[in-house]
């Protein structure tokens, strides 16, 4: 089954493990369950802060925790940390929410696909639908041009952006283990973050994934990354969409789904029958037996060939 | 512009040189230009001196819709015509002049990053400035700019910058003059001795800020506490801009007021 990893975060754990913060990380698959209504998201055990969402945001959060990876850092580090942010941001970014959710082969194939077998009803219907086209219309603000549709001219235009940004990632690694020395830094959480759903999504359009594999310095460097600090999910595909807590506090969702569909699937038959009673279809006086041998069972199980017959 | 407009406009470009009458055109510089073209034309203009490529700007009110792309500035060379920075350099590269040939590969890789930092930071900085007027008489005038202003709210809300409150804009505007100032030091532009179109794009937006007369200082002085950067624009005022102050006017460059 192919899992579809999520930038963000990814970005957030490999921080996390790179600055040795202890957080336990939770898989959840629907977004309304998470504190902050998106996923990722972080909750903690403070009064004063609010569940946060955005990688930065949780980055400085940990920070503020004396969680820094980037303590060793030079000033000329660290504002070359923010440049290729940005320049991840800007250039390769765009390109890897097409490919995953505007491209038409892409999004049909394996991202509507892994949602619509693992969110639960009826988030699975809404949910990836909603995202492709929040996501197209987004692309279209930002270029200026209304009519834009995915297609082959779009497509090559931003992935001659981001070929040239791994590019330049690559020139600027070399052959170093990580970006600054020797030790990861947030910057290789952000890159690891973008670059690796490449490596480990198989899409039907891969044209970014095959030059990843062609700069293998990069490649070897996001193998490097999961071996160390991801070794049980080393094997397997990462996880998608996860929500972290830094508290232990228990989160399983799996009682309460259960307990939600068998109670919204009484209710559901409850409120049937009551209608059916009240509009006299079905007749639960024993003076005329066969109505109501026929009628309940009518209600309860709709494969009995009486019932058939009947209609 | 598209991928096979680019490919055959550098063809065409690489086979005439840079013409006398070169013009590039922008909007109106008192009522109508937004502080982030006038960076961006700044940015042009400085990239084009840096390069000793004559240029003549003109303002028009609708320099706008003359532009292939709808951005501004663009200009017009022979019979072309090419608009925005990155688009420019290339355009200029092709015609044999460039300022980034002697870069290493890890220095054009900083250089590409740190262009994309000012892009993003303080390129929708300015933007959440607004100062769109209009010189059309009303009620044209109102419509345009609430027109633009809509636009740029539509822009600034698909970007995820719409949440953000003004203190966080200037925070980020700190952060990233904070960046560029530890990029620069002490060397005299961000790869040594020779100015690259980087250089050309921070004097443009830096320069800009500086000079402009907004509601609140607060922007100007977020960079004035960074002495080697404002040491920078004087810099690159001095030596590319100053020449045709002294009388002769055929180069006609509109920078306006000065940081002196």
């Amino acid at each position: 089954m192919h899992q579809i990893v999520c930038t963000e975060g990814l970005t957030e754990m490999a921080y996390a493990k790179f600055a040795g913060a202890p957080l336990k990380v939770h898989k959840i698959t629907n977004p309304w369950r998470s504190p902050t209504g998106t996923l990722p998201a972080l909750k903690t055990t403070e009064e004063s802060t609010r569940s946060l969402s955005k990688p930065s945001n949780i980055i400085i959060h940990l920070r503020k925790q004396k969680y820094n990876a980037d303590y060793d850092l030079s000033a000329k580090e660290g504002a070359d940390t923010l440049a290729f942010v940005s320049l991840l941001e800007e250039k390769l970014l765009p390109a890897l929410i097409y490919t995953q959710w505007v491209d038409s082969k892409n999004y049909v194939d394996v991202t509507r696909r892994w949602y619509a077998e693992n969110i639960p009803f009826p988030l699975n219907f809404l949910l990836p639908n909603r995202i492709h086209n929040q996501q197209l219309e987004r692309l279209r603000l930002v270029r200026g041009d209304s009519t834009l549709e995915p297609g082959e001219q779009l497509e090559k235009e931003l992935y001659q952006d981001a070929l040239e940004c791994m590019t330049l990632l690559s020139q600027r690694l070399g052959s170093h283990k990580f970006f600054f020395g020797d030790s990861p830094s947030s910057l290789d959480a952000y890159v690891f973050g973008h670059l690796a759903p490449l490596l480990k999504v198989k899409l039907p359009n891969g044209k970014l994934q095959q030059h990843l594999n062609s700069l293998d310095n990069l490649r070897h460097y996001c193998t490097n990354i999961l071996i160390l600090y991801f070794p049980s999910e080393g094997g397997e595909p990462p996880i998608h969409k996860v929500s972290v807590h830094s508290d232990s506090s228990d989160f399983d969702s799996e009682p309460h789904k259960r307990r939600k569909q068998i109670l919204s699937v009484l209710f559901a038959m409850g409120s049937m029958l009551g209608y059916a009673i009240l509009m006299g279809i079905v007749s639960i006086q024993h003076v005329r037996p066969q109505a109501a041998l026929v009628g309940p069972r009518h209600i309860e199980e709709g494969g009995e060939e009486e019932e058939e017959e009947e209609e | 512009m598209s991928l096979a407009a680019e490919a055959f406009v550098s063809q065409i470009a690489a086979a005439e040189p840079w013409p006398e009458n070169a013009t590039l055109y922008q909007p109106l510089r008192e009522d109508q230009i937004l502080l982030s073209d006038c960076a961006s034309s700044l940015a042009v203009q400085a990239y084009l001196r840096m390069c000793n490529l004559p240029v003549h700007v003109s303002c028009r009110s609708n320099a706008e819709y003359m532009s292939p792309s709808g951005k501004v500035p663009f200009v017009h060379v022979g019979n072309q015509v090419v608009s925005e920075l990155g688009p420019i350099v290339q355009f200029t590269k092709a015609k044999g002049h460039s300022l980034s040939d002697g870069l290493d590969d890890v220095q054009r890789a900083e250089m590409k990053a740190y262009m994309e930092l000012v892009n993003n930071m303080l390129l929708t900085a300015e933007i959440s400035r607004p100062r769109y007027s209009s010189p059309y008489s009303w009620p044209l005038n109102q419509i345009l700019a609430y027109q633009k202003q809509w636009e740029v709210r539509r822009k600034m809300n698909a970007i995820g910058w719409a949440g953000k409150s003004l203190e966080q804009v200037y925070e980020d505007v700190s952060q990233c003059c904070q960046a560029l100032s530890q990029r620069l030091g002490t060397q005299p532009y961000f790869f040594n001795k020779q100015p690259t179109e980087l250089d050309a794009l921070v004097f443009g937006h830096l320069f800009t800020i500086l000079t402009t007369r907004l509601t609140s200082d607060e922007l100007g002085e977020k960079i004035k506490s960074y002495s080697n950067l404002l040491a920078f624009c004087r810099r690159i005022e001095q030596s590319y801009f100053e020449d045709s102050q002294a009388g002769s006017s055929s180069r006609g460059y509109s920078k306006g007021p000065s940081l002196f």
